[in-house]
């Protein structure tokens, strides 16, 4: 078998993601605590697999050598956390940038600065301990639905005038989820008011 | 239906708010050019008349200041039998429809009635204002980023951009946007406010809605 293009490094690899997944655990439950409902709907964190990874390396000619698998690709631990409201995309990011050992190297807000297809969401990548390149993505259950379909829909992203009209539709749908997120967000605020 | 009616010549001017009062509109009169563009600035119309040869401002430079101010409301110009000119400088600096004096009373009420039926079709297909561009027929709001409205979301934003120079009320947002429906409340318009508010903000546009429950509300530019 050939060796792993991580190394030794997947044990330390999957402590760190445990300690951010961890970490995000306790700010749900204190938001629990004080807000009696979590702001997480799911979160999900994984290592990208050795064929995911080599076959980045090859797509952006890098060696497929652990430096590139770690130093250079910053998404070989990655972790997706979908919330519940728009605010809660910021409480969690909050969140993370505050954490201990934690170090932001890059942040990206396609949510106040959307995609031209209509892509929402909020990256971050941090870097632990001066070590591990962690990439985060957080977004509403809304933003994740249109990613997610949009996923399973194959268009030819280059454009031929049909394939024009279906990236016309696309972001369509992804400004009428947005309204009504943030209504669903204008809702919750206007009730949290009156309690 | 609210109407402003601008015509110097006192006497022609009561007869013609009796009428078009008795015939169920609320009338605002103003007797020379600079009161009904000060009027027209503070209160929204469903529906203007301007006599063309008034004191102070012309009927004609109130229309053009009217129009250069985004104010789309329906206008009639009364005019002179003689003043072709000034007809059609009427109809093209923005005017709907226009009266030749004498006029019969029942066709000016049927004109002021034709006139403000059409109300919203006149409105223009994209609105802006400060950073933001409202869409009619896409029902987008567009600024750094982009939504699109439910249609009483965008009724509402349309009725406050129309009216960008005074403030606007919930009786005349109850009655334009929801028109009158019963189970509409104040309430409702604050909702509707509110989403209007969170949606300008997620588009990172700099515009506001100023007021507080229960009303005025008016859009501004936040520097």
């Amino acid at each position: 078998m050939k060796e792993s293009i991580y190394g030794d490094h997947r044990p330390a690899m999957e402590d760190v993601m445990n300690i951010i997944l961890g970490s995000i655990d306790e700010l749900r439950a204190n938001m629990e605590e004080q807000y009696l409902t979590d702001p997480v709907e799911h979160c999900l964190g994984r290592i990208k697999s050795e064929t995911s990874m080599r076959e980045k390396c090859v797509r952006q000619n890098l060696p497929e050598t652990t430096e590139s698998a770690l130093n250079v690709i910053h998404d070989a631990i990655g972790i997706r956390v979908v919330c519940a409201f728009i605010s809660d995309v910021y409480s969690v990011r909050d969140h993370l940038k505050n954490m201990d050992k934690v170090e932001v190297v890059e942040e990206k807000d396609y949510i106040k600065h959307v995609k031209p297809n209509g892509y929402r969401s909020l990256h971050l990548i941090l870097r632990y301990d001066n070590k591990y390149f962690v990439e985060i993505q957080i977004r509403t259950i809304s933003m994740d639905t249109w990613a997610a379909l949009e996923h399973h829909i194959h268009y030819k992203k280059a454009a031929s005038e049909n394939d024009k009209l279906i990236i016309a539709e696309l972001k369509r749908c992804a400004d009428e989820l947005a309204s009504t997120d943030m209504s669903m967000q204008t809702i919750r605020d206007m009730i949290r008011k009156e309690l | 239906m609210k109407l402003l009616l601008a015509e110097d010549t006192v006497d022609l001017n009561k007869v013609v708010t009796e009428m078009l009062t008795i015939s169920g509109f609320d009338v605002d009169s103003a007797f020379d050019g600079k009161e009904a563009l000060d009027l027209a600035l503070k209160n929204g119309y469903d529906g203007i008349i301007l006599d063309i040869m008034m004191p102070k401002l012309s009927g004609l430079e109130v229309l053009k200041e009217l129009r250069e101010r985004n104010i789309v409301t329906p206008v009639l110009m009364l005019t002179a039998k003689a003043e072709v000119d000034d007809r059609v400088e009427g109809l093209d600096a923005g005017a709907d429809d226009y009266l030749t004096k004498p006029f019969a009373m029942k066709e000016l009420l049927a004109r002021v009635k034709a006139l403000t039926r059409r109300g919203r079709d006149y409105a223009a297909k994209e609105l802006s204002f400060g950073d933001i561009i409202l869409k009619s027929e896409s029902l987008e709001l567009i600024s750094e980023n982009t939504v699109r409205l439910s249609l009483k979301e965008f009724e509402l934003m349309q009725t406050l951009l129309l009216n960008q120079e005074h403030t606007v009320d919930c009786n005349y947002l109850l009655e334009h946007v929801w028109n009158d429906a019963e189970e509409v409340t104040e309430e409702t318009v604050w909702l509707y406010v509110n989403f209007l508010q969170g949606k300008l903000e997620y588009i990172d546009s700099s515009v506001v809605i100023k007021g507080e429950k229960g009303g005025p509300f008016q859009v501004v530019v936040n520097e």
